[in-house]
């Protein structure tokens, strides 16, 4: 028969100063049993929900005072737990029975790709630093072209032309067209390079 | 499976920064072997006498507007003792003009002999005929007629001088007009600059 006190989450709530009932006191030492049982790892297999809630406040409030420390079975489950699935293998926990990280399968995976990844880092910063100057370079195939006319050194025969009599002392004149002309030729020569077009 | 994936993804990475670093960054040393530039083509030599030899006969025309005649063969004769580079058919024809110029100056001061001494060196020295040497025959015809004038025709003794003048003088302006004449049909056969 369940009475008011059986109801401790439900039931009303005593006065403050109230006297604790025989039945209180009962449920209490019941309960306290329970926490004890659960801290020593022999938790019961079932309780009532009511219970259940309570051991679970206990049990945080337990964890939150700190010096909690678990078992050496419990703590290298949970790491190796955790190792496995930072390298995105599946969770011992999840099969119910813990593998040593040393047995996991491909374990030489993430080594390997640290240790590639290094010698080409390492590969690329020697190749920077040791590189010597690139060398280029151009061949024009070392045949020589013909050099043409306008670009070429030559009498100035077909560019002045008979002199006349009354202009035989215009040299002044004659040498302006003469230094146009081959100005013309050695600028058309630079602009190509000293190439042959 | 997917470990090989990062891999690969890492290596190609890396291999393309390689190529970035050599396509933008790094030192380049560049070497270029090209064929000689060929001595008949016109250069910076070239280029600096005829430029000099422009130039010193601009001055020389300056001081003879000024009347400074000495001064003005001075500088034309700067432009015989310019060195222009070796063959080139420029430096003839430059000289040649130059000691054309300055032959002229000279008959103008009445230095005659020096006159033919300048056109006759200019002529020996030529390598080959052209439009200047013709001129410098020109010249020398005018020296021959200058020659005559200054003699005293009233004088005897001086008539056979004079007349030997008068042909020298004739003879010159012949083999001027011989040579342009020559000079004018060869380049009429040829083609013009710049054409095969």
């Amino acid at each position: 028969m369940a009475t008011d006190d059986d109801d401790i989450l439900t039931g009303s709530v005593p006065a403050p100063d109230a006297e604790a009932t025989p039945t209180e006191r009962a449920h209490a030492k019941t309960f306290a049993d329970l926490v004890d049982k659960t801290l020593a790892g022999r938790t019961p297999p079932a309780m009532s929900a009511d219970d259940r809630a309570l051991l679970e406040v206990a049990t945080v409030i337990r964890a939150a005072s700190g010096n909690v420390e678990l078992g050496a079975a419990k703590r290298r489950s949970l790491v190796e737990d955790a190792l496995r699935q930072a390298v995105g293998g599946v969770a011992a926990t999840a099969s119910g029975a813990a593998v040593p990280i040393t047995r996991a399968r491909r374990r030489w995976v993430p080594w390997a790709i640290a240790a590639g990844s290094t010698l080409v880092a390492a590969a690329a910063v020697l190749l920077l630093w040791l590189r010597g100057p690139q060398r280029i370079e151009i061949h024009d195939g070392g045949v020589a072209q013909p050099t043409p006319e306008n670009q070429r050194k030559r009498p100035a025969d077909p560019l002045i032309g008979p002199i006349a009599r009354e202009h035989a002392g215009d040299a002044a004149s004659r040498i302006d067209t003469i230094f146009a002309d081959r100005m013309d030729g050695y600028r058309e020569r630079q602009l190509a390079g000293g190439r042959t077009p | 499976m997917k470990y090989v994936w990062t891999l690969l993804i890492a290596v190609i990475a890396i291999t393309g920064c390689f190529s970035c670093a050599d396509k933008d960054s790094g030192p380049e040393q560049k070497i270029t072997t090209k064929t000689p530039e060929p001595a008949d083509a016109i250069d910076k030599p070239l280029m600096i006498a005829l430029s000099k030899a422009k130039n010193f006969h601009h001055k020389a025309r300056v001081l003879m507007s000024d009347g400074q005649n000495d001064e003005a063969i001075k500088t034309v004769r700067e432009i015989l003792s310019l060195k222009f580079p070796a063959g080139a058919p420029e430096a003839d024809d430059v000289r040649n003009d130059a000691r054309a110029v300055l032959a002229k100056l000279l008959v103008g001061k009445g230095q005659l002999d020096d006159a033919m001494t300048v056109v006759k060196e200019g002529i020996a020295q030529s390598q080959r005929e052209s439009f200047f040497v013709a001129n410098l025959y020109t010249v020398e015809g005018e020296i021959h007629e200058a020659r005559a004038a200054a003699l005293d025709a009233s004088d005897p003794n001086n008539k056979p001088k004079i007349v030997d003048e008068k042909h020298a003088a004739i003879e010159a302006y012949d083999k001027s007009n011989e040579i342009n004449t020559r000079l004018q049909q060869e380049l009429m056969v040829q083609p013009p600059a710049g054409q095969p």
